[in-house]
């Protein structure tokens, strides 16, 4: 305790003599950096009060036991015949063909599980709160990142066993091509597979988390909705910031591995960041198609609102236009360059039977989901946004196709492929998607469909956009 | 279409200073424009309810001065959703064209009939519309930044040197201890005796009348 001596200043007293207050010191500054803000009586306040909310009551945030059971079973049986047709097709028709169908189908499921890795990590690392409803959903795709891995595996083994399959710079057909010497550092069948179970170990562990080790965003995320512990949260977000810098190496050198290199003589700078515009495009698209579906059949009624679907489609419309503008940056940059390694890329692909391809691309992938998702009303509607997440989806595909599939038949004078390889195609890429279908549909039924105990639900569920 | 036009220049004129204003709605009797009618409240719930009765008259244009911000005011107050967006698109659309047009007209179409800039850049066609793309972005961000930043200042009448309520020693209170709500007198469903009745209904503690100077 401190007696005041009051001093006569200049301009008078300030307070009356006589005055003999006495002041206590202030209590200590608040420590942001280190402690918690709130005491654990108070958090426990704040989750007591989350389990009494009527909006989180277990039929509003669980799907019933054994929901989606048969739709998941069916998609688990057309994923299995479409993988034996393409496999079938592959021997009696064109092994190149049917592994180009099956890629098309696995980078489809990849994208949208490492865009989905993609924005668990960063709304982390935002420490976004409108996102607690709807990260669950992002979760649910991110963490399934290691069946597109496996699918892959078959693609690895069958290019290096079989000398170059699409990957020819594998074989010896270009052996002694300078072009090929100059990049063996990084283009040689070990490498490949280094890098192969490299990114499987980085991704995995990311999502998943290696058990009982080292916990990853989606397990913290599914370990929360037990514990109630809100130190996860942040442990999220420090790994996410590692997680992120490991992202951003790993996707566009896998895009380098298995898309650019179908042909060895074809480099581009923006290769990455196109891939990963169209991944993150995906991931949110299928994250708007789960909600809507889940919405349709009367979950989440109230806890996500149009408010957070206009957010949702505000990022889907960010991400469609950065994609049409990194796809237009790196066509721009190769038109006018003319070189021939990078022109030859496009000129196959724009000139002869690709071209309405790349039309439909231009105008389905841009222009079209530019004009429907910038007014309001496509982004605060259910039906509207997962109709436009189905949408997208479709593009992505085609945008795959108009990657991988133009790679199948180069030697020049080959015919091309005909109905038999329409339905090979697919049967390629409906087979992977319905498998992936199935394993979203378990792993969405297998939890809360939200973070019950996230400690920025209650925001998230008063979010609202003032304008 | 005469009247609509001659309309159309008294809200220019209305903003821009030195050009002919609209014919006024009401005068005093010494002939001064009326600007409206403002009324004072000293507590806030007297104010929202205020602003709902008025609100659910359909008055459109009229406003709610507040020493500090008011929670869920913008419900109480019935707001509209902005007509902006609508000039932002608009005005991105036509940049986008006319970036395209200009570089078409002068690049490739008058260079055809031996005038024109003609640039050939590695031996590409003077009408690749490639070559177009980035200056369309570009203008099409540029008008869409200058509707955005004037179209709102014009929305909001913005900037003016003065503004009649400034006049009102009641008004300026709102800085302090009270909050008004004031009624423009070229809303449609204004009326001064009917408007005051309504204020005063509402709770008003005072109505006062804002004359524009000259």
């Amino acid at each position: 305790m401190t007696h005041v001596h009051v001093h006569e200043e200049h301009g008078g007293p300030r307070i009356e003599s006589g005055y003999s207050g006495v002041v206590t010191p202030p209590p200590p500054a608040a420590d942001h950096g280190e402690g918690p803000v709130m005491t654990d009586a108070a958090y426990q306040k704040y989750l007591d009060k989350l389990a009494a909310h009527p909006l989180l009551r277990d039929d509003n945030v669980r799907l019933a036991e054994g929901a989606g059971k048969g739709i998941g079973a069916v998609l688990m049986g057309v994923g299995l015949i479409g993988l034996a047709l393409t496999v079938l097709l592959a021997f009696v028709f064109n092994t190149t063909h049917a592994l180009a169908a099956y890629e098309v189908g696995v980078f489809t499921v990849l994208a949208c599980c490492l865009g989905a890795l993609f924005l668990v990590m960063l709304l982390n690392m935002l420490n976004a709160y409108w996102t607690a409803t709807i990260r669950r959903q992002l979760e649910n795709i991110a963490s399934l990142v290691w069946v597109p891995w496996l699918l892959l595996l078959p693609v690895a083994v069958i290019e290096v066993v079989s000398g170059g399959v699409l990957l020819r710079w594998m074989g010896d057909e270009y052996a002694g091509n300078v072009l090929l010497e100059h990049k063996a550092a990084f283009l040689n069948w070990f490498g490949f597979l280094v890098r192969y179970a490299i990114y499987g170990v980085i991704w995995i562990v990311l999502a998943n988390g290696v058990l009982g080790v080292i916990p990853g965003v989606c397990s913290l995320s599914r370990e929360q909705d037990i514990t109630g512990d809100r130190w996860l949260t942040r442990r999220a977000r420090r790994m996410s910031g590692f997680g992120l810098l490991l992202f951003a190496l790993s996707v566009p050198l896998a895009s380098f591995d298995f898309l650019m290199s179908m042909d060895f003589r074809f480099f581009s700078t923006m290769w990455g960041v196109y891939i990963f515009a169209g991944a993150v495009m995906s991931a949110i698209a299928l994250t708007a198609i789960v909600l809507s579906v889940l919405r349709t059949f009367g979950r989440l009624t109230g806890v996500v609102t149009a408010e957070h679907y206009h957010d949702l489609g505000k990022l889907m419309f960010a991400f469609t236009v950065f994609w049409a503008y990194v796809a237009f940056s790196q066509y721009f940059l190769i038109w006018y360059g003319n070189i021939p390694e990078e022109t030859n890329y496009f000129l196959h692909r724009t000139t002869g039977d690709w071209q309405p391809l790349a039309t439909i691309i231009v105008i389905g992938h841009f222009i079209v989901p530019f004009f429907l998702l910038i007014t309001r009303k496509t982004k605060r509607n259910t039906l509207g946004l997962g109709l436009m997440g189905a949408f997208l989806l479709v593009m992505q595909i085609l945008d795959l196709v108009f990657i991988i599939r133009p790679m199948v038949y180069v030697e020049p004078g080959v015919e091309g492929p005909g109905y038999v390889g329409w339905a090979l195609d697919a049967v390629g890429v409906i087979g992977v998607l319905a498998l992936f279908g199935g394993a979203l549909i378990a792993k969405i039924a297998s939890g809360p469909l939200i973070p019950l105990r996230d400690p920025r639900l209650a925001k998230a569920l008063k979010h609202k956009n003032y304008v | 279409m005469a009247s609509r036009l001659s309309e159309m220049k008294g809200m220019i004129g209305d903003y821009l200073p030195g050009l002919p204003r609209s014919a006024p709605r009401f005068v005093t009797e010494d002939g001064t424009r009326v600007f409206g009618v403002i009324a004072t409240f000293s507590t806030t719930p007297a104010v929202v309810h205020a602003a709902e009765l008025v609100r659910d008259a359909g008055y459109r244009k009229w406003d709610l001065n507040s020493p500090f911000p008011i929670h869920d005011i913008e419900n109480s107050m019935g707001f509209r959703k902005t007509q902006l967006p609508y000039h932002v698109f608009g005005a991105a659309m036509f940049g986008v064209l006319l970036a395209a047009a200009l570089q078409w007209f002068t690049n490739h179409f008058d260079y055809q009939t031996g005038e024109g800039f003609g640039y050939i850049v590695q031996g590409k066609p003077t009408s690749a519309w490639e070559a177009y793309v980035p200056i369309m972005f570009e203008l099409g961000v540029l008008h869409a930044a200058f509707a955005a930043l004037f179209g709102m200042l014009m929305l909001n009448g913005l900037p003016r040197w003065n503004h009649p309520l400034f006049s009102s020693e009641s008004f300026l209170r709102t800085s302090d201890d009270r909050f008004v709500i004031g009624i423009e007198a070229n809303d449609p469903s204004f009326d001064p005796e009917a408007t005051k009745r309504l204020l005063e209904e509402a709770g008003a503690e005072t109505v006062e009348l804002i004359e524009e100077d000259a």
